[in-house]
């Protein structure tokens, strides 16, 4: 994906994100058989939030905050603009590492458990998409995300183990149930991000609207070239991951760290042998 | 463009328990359940006071509850509501008088929507919370403060100073 259509995308991100998750509140109502909040409902939670008073409790805390925004629009940017996949992961996991000090950095007992937990969420999912990074640079000869894009027979049927860890991982990565440990509304009140308020608090929700992006927008790079296969797999994921959350309750992080590594790392790695033997 | 329209299109709740039987506890997480699903009209249940708008209270306010229902309705950002949910989180109910609770929520923190009912009905959780919205349309960022703590609300500027009260308390205590 390069060019107007590239940029555009970039820019409207934090748009797109919203109504995404707009449509996973929705999705998540209609399966519980509620009407839901309306679609624009993120939006009208941003502008609320924009209007409460500013408090914080430490400027550092406020900032690494923005950073954490920015962190994860730039990773966005670059796998949209088809840069490096690597560069993609890494960047990612930096903006993530911005909230981790950001928990830690205040005496909150919940935001420092919070921080902990997300370092483990870390370590459930990010081997996995490293390998799925690994598994396209097998494919396609290079780390771009822009040869991947270019790739005529679709990655899915050749990486569909990595296909399915992700799908494994994905809950951990979204913070959904059965791996939301590191957020845990009512047991640890959102964890890392309960010291924030208003505006600050405007970074870190927006920021979790450009996390959804980003994950489904790693999913439709296993469609290669035929890219409306990978949004119709992208759709199926979403679907996937909505249900699972509804239907399961949270696990504790030696069982998110054990399911997740222990089913999706061997699978993984099976998945990358076979393509390195071929 | 008006910011003030949109406060009523989220309000984020915050939920204490002051000592109340769990009869309107359970009445408030049935307004929250699919049958009422006050979700449609953007309303979370968000357990952390920095976050949330309307500040809930359930209960007479006991003598051991008194001092987390101020210190959590200090730490809620400007603009914020409260609504008092119950005969005892009205007027100390049946409970009224006794020695161990406060007569009500509002000899503590100021209340802008009083529901009666023991239980209070989910219909009428439901109208004071939106009665309460009303008033949060209309209301500044002015910081607004409890009516008995035990140590004096500094204010530096915008920003509430908590540390002294709590250092303040503490001397109290001692």
């Amino acid at each position: 994906m390069g060019g107007v259509v590239g940029w555009l995308l970039i820019l409207l991100a934090p748009l797109i994100g919203g109504v995404l998750y707009g449509m996973e509140r929705k999705l998540k109502a209609r399966m519980q058989r509620r009407a839901g909040p309306p679609l624009m409902q993120p939006f009208y939670d941003f502008f609320k939030l924009i209007d409460k008073r500013p408090m914080v409790v430490h400027s550092l805390h406020g900032y690494l905050g923005i950073l954490h925004f920015l962190g994860m629009w730039l990773a966005l940017a670059v796998l949209l603009s088809g840069g490096d996949l690597l560069m993609v992961i890494f960047m990612h996991l930096l903006a993530n590492s911005f909230l981790i000090v950001a928990a830690f950095s205040v005496r909150s007992v919940y935001s420092q458990l919070g921080g902990m937990r997300q370092l483990l969420a870390i370590l459930a999912y990010e081997p996995i998409f490293l390998l799925a990074g690994v598994g396209f640079y097998f494919l396609s000869g290079s780390f771009e995300a822009k040869a991947v894009f270019e790739l005529s027979s679709a990655p899915l049927w050749a990486m569909w183990g990595i296909v399915i860890a992700i799908i494994i991982v994905m809950p951990a990565k979204l913070k959904k149930s059965p791996f939301d440990m590191a957020e845990a509304h009512q047991e640890i009140i959102g964890g890392a991000e309960i010291e924030y308020s208003g505006l600050f608090y405007e970074a870190l929700y927006t920021a979790r609207w450009l996390e959804y992006l980003f994950a489904y927008a790693f999913i439709v790079l296993f469609g290669g070239a035929n890219w409306l296969l990978g949004l119709a797999l992208a759709a199926v994921v979403f679907l996937l991951v909505t249900l699972v959350d509804n239907a399961t309750t949270r696990l504790n992080w030696q069982q998110t760290v054990a399911i997740t590594l222990g089913l999706s790392l061997p699978l993984g790695a099976i998945n990358l042998l076979l393509i390195g033997i071929q | 463009m008006r910011l003030e329209r949109f406060r009523k299109k989220s309000p984020w709740i915050l939920h204490y328990n002051a000592g109340s039987c769990n009869g309107c506890d359970i009445e408030i997480l049935a307004c929250l359940a699919p049958r009422y699903d006050v979700e449609r009209l953007g309303i979370l249940n968000r357990g952390n006071p920095k976050q949330a708008d309307i500040l809930l209270v359930t209960g007479p306010v006991t003598h051991r509850s008194r001092d987390r229902l101020v210190e959590l309705y200090t730490q809620m950002a400007e603009p914020k509501v409260v609504v008092a949910v119950g005969s005892c989180t009205c007027s100390g109910g049946i409970f009224r008088h006794m020695y161990h609770v406060g007569d009500g929520v509002d000899q503590f923190i100021p209340v802008d929507s009083y529901v009666a009912g023991c239980a209070a009905r989910p219909e009428q959780i439901i109208e004071g919370v939106a009665r309460a919205l009303e008033i949060l349309e209309h209301k500044s960022h002015e910081i607004e403060r409890p009516f008995q703590l035990r140590g004096p609300l500094y204010c530096s500027g915008e920003q509430t100073i908590r540390r002294q009260m709590a250092a303040k308390v503490s001397d109290e205590t001692n």
